[in-house]
Parts: C-alpha cells; sequence; structure tokens
C-alpha cells in the first residue's frame, strides 16, 4: 500500500466519524491535561523543596566547659563526614547575645536569668545529596557518638514529614497518571473497534480485492495516532492558556504564583505522548479483532 | 506469484457444508488456462458457493482446489491476499462502496496492489471505457442504474488486468441489450488470455457460445458440455 493512500483513508474516516474521533480526543485530552496538572503539581513541589537543605541544618550541642580543643577536635570529626557540608561554632556567648536579640521584645521571658544557661554549638550544614531523613538521622547519630558532644537536635520530624509527602505524591502521581493512560488507551481501542465494525463492509471488500492485514491496519493506526496526537496538542494549548490566562493574571493578586514553574519539556512531549497511546490503542484492538 | 502449468483451476473431490445442508458435493471439474467456461444451474445449485471456494472467501470441508497449480486448502493465511490479487471477481451483490464515486471504487483494485497514482489513472480510464462508463466516472453508485453499477464492478474486476475472472450472475440486473454488451466484454477479456468462469443462469448468455457449460444441480456437477 501506497503510504499517502493509507493516510487518504484514514483523514476520511476521521471527517466521516468525526463526532467519535472529537469525542475521544476530547477524552484523552482530558486524561493528558489531568496527568499534566499532577505533574505540575509534583514538579513545583520538588523544585521548592530542592534547595532545602542549603537551608536545612543540624545543631550539635556541646558538653558544659569543654576546653577548645576539644572543641576544634569534635568539629573535625563532625567535618569528615561526606554528608556536611559546611560547620559553624556558636559559643554559647553568642547564642545568648542571639537569643536577647531574637526575643528584644519579650525580655520577661529572660527576666530572673542571671547565668548563660546555653550550651556550646556547632552548627552543620548538609550537602545537597545528603538530604533525605535516613541520611540525617545516621549523622545525628554518629555525631552523638562523638565524645564532648551532650545533644544533636535536628528537625528529624520535618524531614521524615517532607519525604513521606513527596514520597505519597509521587506514588499517587504515578498511580493516577498509569490509570489515566490506561483510561487512554482504552479509550482509543474502543474508537478503533467501533471505527472498525463501522466499516465492517468496506474491509471485507478491501479484504476480497486482495488486502493485505497491512492494508487494512494502516488507516486505523494512523487514525489512532491523529486522535492522540490532536488530544496531546490540545491538553497543550489548554496548559498554555492556563499559564497565560489564568496563572500570570492571578499572580498579580497572589504573589505565590509568580513561583510556579511549568515543565516545558515534559509539556512539549504531550503531543507525543499522546501519539504513543493512541497507537498502542489502536494497535492492541487491531490485535484483538478479528478479520 | 501464479505457475504456468496444469490447469488453471482444479477441482478435486471438493465437498462443503453450511451447517448440515450440502452446498457442493463432491465436485471434480478443471478449468483450462485461457479457457471461458460458464456454470449454470437453478437458484440454490452451489454456483456461488463455487466461486467463494476458489477467490478463497470460503474453504472446502473436503477435497482440494488448486488455482493455477497452487493448493488453495493448504495456503498460509498470509498468502491468500496474494491468490487473491490475480482473481477478478463480479459480485452478484456487487460490493461497491456508496461513499466512494465510480472512479475511486474501480480503483480500489489497485490501490491494494500499491499502484502509482498516474498508473491508477490511466488504467482506471481503460476499464471505464472497455465497460462504457466513462462519462460516469465521478458518480456515486446509488446514482447509478442496476446495469451501471454491474459494469462498474466489472471494471472493478478486469482493472488489475487478472489471470483468472470470475462472474457471478453478471447479467442478473441487466436488459437483453446490456447482458450481451457485457458478454462481448467477457469475449474481449477473454480473448487476451483471461481465464474466466461465468456463473449464470441466464441461457441466452451461453446459448451458441461455443464454450464450455457447467451444470450444476443442488449441489453435485452433472457434467459439462459445450453449447
Amino acid at each position: 500500500m501506497t503510504a499517502p493512500y493509507a493516510f487518504k483513508l484514514a483523514l476520511q474516516s476521521l471527517r466521516k466519524d468525526k463526532w467519535i474521533n472529537l469525542l475521544s480526543m476530547l477524552t484523552i485530552f482530558a486524561g493528558l491535561f489531568i496527568i499534566s496538572l499532577s505533574y505540575l503539581v509534583f514538579y513545583n513541589v520538588e523544585a521548592a523543596t530542592r534547595n532545602l537543605p542549603e537551608k536545612f541544618s543540624l545543631v550539635v550541642y556541646l558538653e558544659d566547659n569543654l576546653p577548645r580543643e576539644k572543641i576544634d577536635d569534635v568539629i573535625a570529626s563532625v567535618k569528615t563526614r561526606r554528608e556536611v557540608g559546611s560547620v559553624t561554632y556558636i559559643s554559647k556567648e553568642e547564642a545568648f547575645r542571639e537569643l536577647k536579640a531574637t526575643l528584644k521584645n519579650s525580655q520577661y521571658v529572660l527576666e530572673g536569668i542571671d547565668d548563660n544557661p546555653l550550651p556550646d554549638s556547632i552548627e552543620v550544614k548538609l550537602r545537597k545529596e545528603a538530604m533525605g531523613s535516613e541520611s540525617v538521622r545516621k549523622l545525628a547519630e554518629a555525631a552523638k557518638k562523638i565524645r564532648g558532644v551532650s545533644e544533636v537536635d535536628y528537625g528529624e520530624k520535618f524531614l521524615s514529614t517532607l519525604h513521606d509527602i513527596k514520597n505519597g505524591m509521587r506514588i499517587v502521581g504515578i498511580i493516577l497518571a498509569a490509570i489515566l493512560s490506561t483510561g487512554i488507551v482504552f479509550v482509543c481501542y474502543s474508537t478503533v473497534k467501533i471505527l472498525f465494525y463501522r466499516r465492517n463492509d468496506e474491509i471485507e471488500t478491501f479484504k476480497l480485492l486482495g488486502a493485505t492485514k497491512g492494508f487494512i491496519r494502516a488507516p486505523f493506526l494512523i487514525e489512532g495516532a491523529a486522535i492522540g496526537t490532536s488530544g496531546g496538542i490540545t491538553s497543550l494549548v489548554a496548559l498554555y492558556l492556563l499559564q497565560h490566562l489564568v496563572i500570570f493574571r492571578m499572580a498579580v493578586a497572589v504573589p505565590v504564583f509568580r513561583t510556579l514553574l511549568f515543565p516545558a519539556d515534559f509539556f512539549l512531549s504531550l503531543p507525543l505522548i499522546g501519539m504513543f497511546l493512541g497507537i498502542s490503542g489502536a494497535a492492541i484492538a487491531l490485535g484483538r479483532l478479528k478479520y | 506469484m501464479m505457475e504456468p502449468a496444469g490447469p488453471m483451476i482444479h477441482f478435486q473431490n471438493v465437498s462443503k457444508e453450511y451447517e448440515n445442508l450440502t452446498a457442493l458435493h463432491d465436485i471434480t471439474f478443471s478449468v483450462g488456462r485461457g479457457e471461458m467456461v460458464f456454470l449454470t444451474g437453478p437458484s440454490g445449485s452451489g454456483k456461488t458457493t463455487l466461486l467463494k471456494l476458489i477467490y478463497l472467501a470460503e474453504l472446502p470441508d473436503h477435497g482440494s482446489i488448486t488455482i493455477s497449480g497452487w493448493d488453495t486448502t493448504t495456503l498460509r493465511e498470509a498468502s491468500i491476499p496474494f491468490i487473491r490479487r490475480n482473481i477478478g471477481v463480479v459480485f452478484q451483490d456487487f460490493r461497491l462502496l456508496d461513499n466512494r464515486n465510480v472512479f475511486e471504487n474501480v480503483s480500489l483494485a489497485l490501490r491494494i496492489r500499491g499502484v502509482g497514482e498516474r498508473e491508477v489513472k490511466s488504467r482506471v480510464a481503460d476499464a471505464l471505457k472497455t465497460v462504457n462508463l466513462r462519462h460516469k466516472a465521478d458518480s456515486y453508485p446509488r446514482r447509478l442504474s442496476g446495469g451501471e453499477q454491474q459494469r462498474v464492478v466489472i471494471a472493478r474486476a478486469i482493472v488489475a488486468e487478472p489471470t483468472v475472472l470470475l462472474a457471478d450472475e453478471p447479467t442478473g440486473n441487466l436488459d437483453p441489450d446490456t447482458a450481451e454488451g457485457v458478454l462481448r466484454t467477457f469475449k474481449d477479456i477473454h480473448a487476451k488470455g483471461t481465464t474466466i468462469l461465468v456463473a449464470t443462469h441466464n441461457r441466452d448468455l451461453y446459448r451458441n457460445s461455443g464454450k464450455r457449460v457447467l451444470r450444476l444441480d443442488a449441489g453435485s456437477l452433472l457434467g459439462g458440455e459445450v453449447c
């Protein structure tokens, strides 16, 4: 079969059964749009938490009256850990000054406290790749074992919650994408099946005239690809409109929208994803049909 | 694809049943290369079934069928389209596609074979000229009379110049003059070396034709004679 004729047959069918095809295309658009929105949320959460390690720190409290050389030993031991980005020593006097500065409007809190109750401490900043509740917990445990360290404080709960939320979002996103992708394939599968049955007489004539299975299949595969691709293009256009007509306008009133990132690479691949799903649905349908 | 030895069509002890109804019973006959044969018999005698077995729309329950040396009962499914491409069929129910005009209907036989656009145009024009329907190329089947539709089917059957032409009641919807014209067309095609098998109950079509006539009755072949 000459390829242009397969395209011609596919175009004729797209025109002839335009309502079925349009409905399928809109369903695919809805599926891809929801997948894209989920990805948009996940992408932004990921981006927002990507720089957290730079802001996140462990505080290693030292035993009282630890001599300076021992403090240096503790700092050196902490620095040997590969998770550690930087280490800053904060003396108890400095910590008390900072506390007073922080509480300058609530001085009554410190009334009656004559002696500095704060210990010397070391602030440990983490490397990006060490971000993760498990690695931070291990670092904290290791730091606790260093002689001269009395306590280690880190946002264990915060880190594990963040980790759980991101993991949860990832799992929900994957499940949602899997369900919707299956749905899209099923829509294409059903559409091609309906179109095939509607053209049964025509296909029977093709066969009797000597058409191969390839000749019969090709227009349906092209049709599946066209429906999927147009669903992808429509969702791409909808996301563009969402970005320019909704998000950008809302950003004037709600500043947080200004920080919203759009994963352009993923969005631009939507037509290709749609085409792949469309061809898959058509191929499955043609594989299951008896002709 | 076709092998140049032996008869073009050969049936050997072929039987075919449809749900306990015997359509054909122990049929044995041959049609030589380039021969034109008429197949006659009353309605329900098995003429259409016999043609369907040749163009592989059906398979026999017993016996074997060879088309140009190829045993169709042992063919792989993927080979069937290529055997069919050597057989032009004038279907009794026409099998014209209503959503395509005459040109497109006739050209289908060539498109399926992957013939290029320019060649499609010239060969379809020639085929339509043969059946005297060139002026109807843009018409849709439903706009045509029964006789015109029949001629479109003939044009589609001959456009790819098949080695075998099967015609199932090709004059069933035609007035005597047009029927005679169709017969003339078949004779012209036959003169070019095409093997033709015409199933008909129209005696005028084969009377004094000088061609062999095979008679079927209730699924059995009663014999053949030259009329």
